[in-house]
């Protein structure tokens, strides 16, 4: 166990060594810059900009640039924003908890759907529930999110004005982009309870069970669901990266202030070190998600768990 | 023989497959009693639909396309064909158990042995999870899987194919059954193991009263364990006697292969006996005898009429009317084993002794 640890730590340290360098470098490419426009006025002066480059250490070559700010994240030194003076630290736990909440909020609004109506599908499979659960899935998985953003704030927010089209951070404010973060993974984790289901329903040990005497939604419900959830579990971590990629879009649509949103921002605004940061945030992020989603395969599957 | 002494009693069984090419029936007119205590081997090779009869009697048959079509199963003087589901599951695991022929899946692997036990019983009794526990480990010490609180602890994989036929065995028993019915349940397992297995049941069988309903295809298992033995044929009873007739004298020419097939350790014939051709496709079954293709018997009367099972005068048996030993047979032309093989009978105990 000690050396698995050290192994995925080690593992863990050499992706984030190397994601930084090419953040780093990705970022500096970019046209423009924090003088180009981004963060100074755009009809600032030659002299101001330059001024200002070499009060960052902005004139120096980028390698030079990316030891010294090494020096500075290895001493916990995260910086802070070039556009408005705030320490990164502050804006982590500001944005990271309102991510926090959205990508909850989001898987849980998909388990909560996709698992019954899953494993419904399964149990009435080839009749319309079965039918109208897939046709769902289907959509869920081909409308592309922003549109489905879009058609979702024009409907509840437009039309019907139940739900504000926008900000943050009440409840009403948080459902609609939690239903769109929701909306794929929740397709898929649907499609998978189904299969998984349907290949767990024919085991003999389904046969054995009923031949105890047990009631029928006691061999589904506890039998053949916990069987069939192990895949949908492992699932899960790839969901998390995928709702951290989701995030991005999502949140800038509905103007949340959580990690995608403020990422998209300074990124836009060439704020070197807030984007810096917070990439590196969301791969150590998906990193932990997948190391997180082996674990619980474990725990669900005790075949893995002893071996 | 008094009628509550019956167990299981199955009466006209017919069981269907309906499959997109139309209605096959698997199981044909199959009639058997089975007392107290007593244990019936029914012996046939795959596909001749033991395990169909047995699923029919359990109600597990899976549905679509399997359906009993026809007869009736009394378990206990009860009729399952007509009861409401609630009450047929009320009996399963209460009255009528089944232990099937692969432990390993037959047990869910992510849940521990003793949960898997506990909730057979709890579904049944209302009892403390506690007390469950205790009658687990005591059921686990009874088919003698030994440190039993340990194992309650177990998960399947962790235990051997032999102590989980004893698992299965213990889950079946474990709410005192009237009839067990074992399908293949050595089939799986190792030569040595199998043995344990069958003196298993035997000593539960005695203990217990149990009714045996024991389907094989190994007749080697059966003269072990069977007081009475009835051969399947395509879907149907080809022949029935007490066991120790099936093997000094057997009259369907079936039975007189399978008994000639038996491999001998003895090894004074070079050439296994075979029964020729294959078994008869079920969805075009000619009104016949079903085994008039590969018998070396066949007359004319053969393929023109379907034989019925009935009552036979068997050699030494003067008396064949009473019910219990009775030897009942669907041949038109039974001859004695002898023309087939000239074994004695004491040289077929020998070759089943020294056989796998």
């Amino acid at each position: 166990m000690a050396s698995y640890l050290a192994r995925r730590t080690g593992y863990m340290l050499l992706i984030l060594t190397i994601s930084s360098v090419v953040i780093f470098y990705a970022l500096r490419t970019a046209p423009g810059g924090p003088s180009g426009g981004g963060v100074l006025n755009p009809l600032s002066s030659q002299e101001i900009r330059q001024a200002y480059d070499k009060r960052m250490g902005l004139d120096q070559p980028v390698y030079t640039q990316y030891f010294i700010y090494l020096g500075h994240i290895v001493r916990g030194d995260l910086g802070t924003s070039l556009a408005n003076g705030t320490p990164i630290v502050e804006l982590l736990g500001t944005h990271a908890r309102n991510s926090l909440v959205l990508g909850l909020t989001a898987l849980l609004i998909s388990y909560v759907i996709a698992i019954p109506l899953g494993v419904l599908a399964a149990v009435k499979r080839n009749t319309w529930v079965d039918q109208l659960a897939m046709g769902g899935a289907i959509l869920g998985m081909g409308i592309p999110n922003f549109w489905l953003a879009l058609i979702l704030v024009y409907f509840f927010s437009l039309r019907l004005g139940w739900l504000p089209s926008a900000g943050c951070c009440d409840p009403p404010q948080l459902i609609l982009p939690a239903l769109v973060l929701a909306a794929e993974g929740t397709a898929v984790t649907m499609r998978m309870t189904r299969s998984s289901m349907l290949e767990h329903l024919h085991d003999d040990f389904v046969r054995a069970l009923r031949a105890k005497g047990l009631p029928e939604w006691q061999v589904i419900l506890r039998h053949v669901l916990r069987n069939a959830l192990i895949p949908v579990i492992s699932l899960t971590g790839l969901r998390l990266g995928w709702l951290v990629g989701y995030a991005l879009i999502v949140e800038t649509i509905f103007r949340w202030p959580g990690v995608g949103y403020l990422l998209v921002d300074s990124v836009l605004r060439r704020d070197y070190p807030v984007a810096q940061v917070f990439s590196l945030l969301l791969i150590v992020f998906v990193l932990l998600a997948n190391w997180f989603a082996d674990i619980a395969y474990g725990l669900a599957n005790p075949r893995i768990r002893v071996a | 023989m008094s009628g509550s002494e019956l167990a299981l009693e199955v009466k006209d069984l017919r069981t269907t497959l309906f499959l997109r090419e139309g209605r096959v029936d698997v199981v044909r007119g199959v009639s058997f009693q089975l007392k107290q205590g007593e244990t019936l081997a029914l012996v046939g090779e795959s596909g001749c639909g033991k395990t169909m009869t047995a699923l029919s009697i359990m109600r597990l048959l899976p549905d679509p396309p399997a359906r009993v079509t026809h007869g009736q199963v009394l378990l206990a003087g009860a009729d399952v064909s007509r009861m409401p589901e609630h009450q047929m599951r009320s009996l399963r695991g209460e009255t009528v158990s089944i232990v099937f022929q692969e432990p390993l899946t037959s047990l869910d692997p992510v849940f521990t042995i003793g949960d898997q036990i506990v909730e057979a019983i709890t579904s049944h009794r209302k009892l403390q999870r506690g007390e469950a526990r205790e009658m687990a480990v005591e059921i686990l010490k009874e088919v003698q899987i030994p440190s039993p609180g340990q194992r309650l602890k177990d998960y399947p994989h962790q235990l051997s194919g032999g102590m989980r036929q004893r698992v299965m065995i213990a889950m079946a028993l474990v709410l005192d059954p009237k009839v067990l019915i074992a399908d293949e349940p050595t089939t799986a397992l190792d030569v040595t193991i199998q043995a344990q297995i069958l003196d298993l049941i035997r000593t539960e069988q005695e203990q217990r009263r149990l009714a045996v309903l024991l389907i094989t295809h190994n007749l080697p298992v059966v003269s072990q364990v069977a007081d009475r033995v009835a051969v399947m044929y395509a879907g149907e009873v080809v022949e029935e006697a007490p066991a120790s007739e099936i093997f000094s004298d057997p009259r369907h020419p079936y039975t007189q292969g399978l008994l000639s097939s038996i491999p001998s350790a003895a090894g004074d014939h070079k050439h296994l006996y075979t029964i020729p051709g294959r078994v008869p496709d079920p969805r075009v079954l000619p009104p016949a005898c079903l085994f008039a293709p590969r018998c070396p018997y066949a007359l004319r009367r053969c393929w023109q009429e379907h034989p019925e099972l009935e009552a036979t005068v068997s050699a030494g048996h003067a008396d064949t009317s009473t019910q219990p030993d009775r030897h009942l047979l669907r041949c038109w032309n039974p001859q004695p084993f002898t023309a087939l093989q000239a074994i004695e009978p004491q040289e077929v105990d020998r070759r089943i002794a020294t056989s796998e």
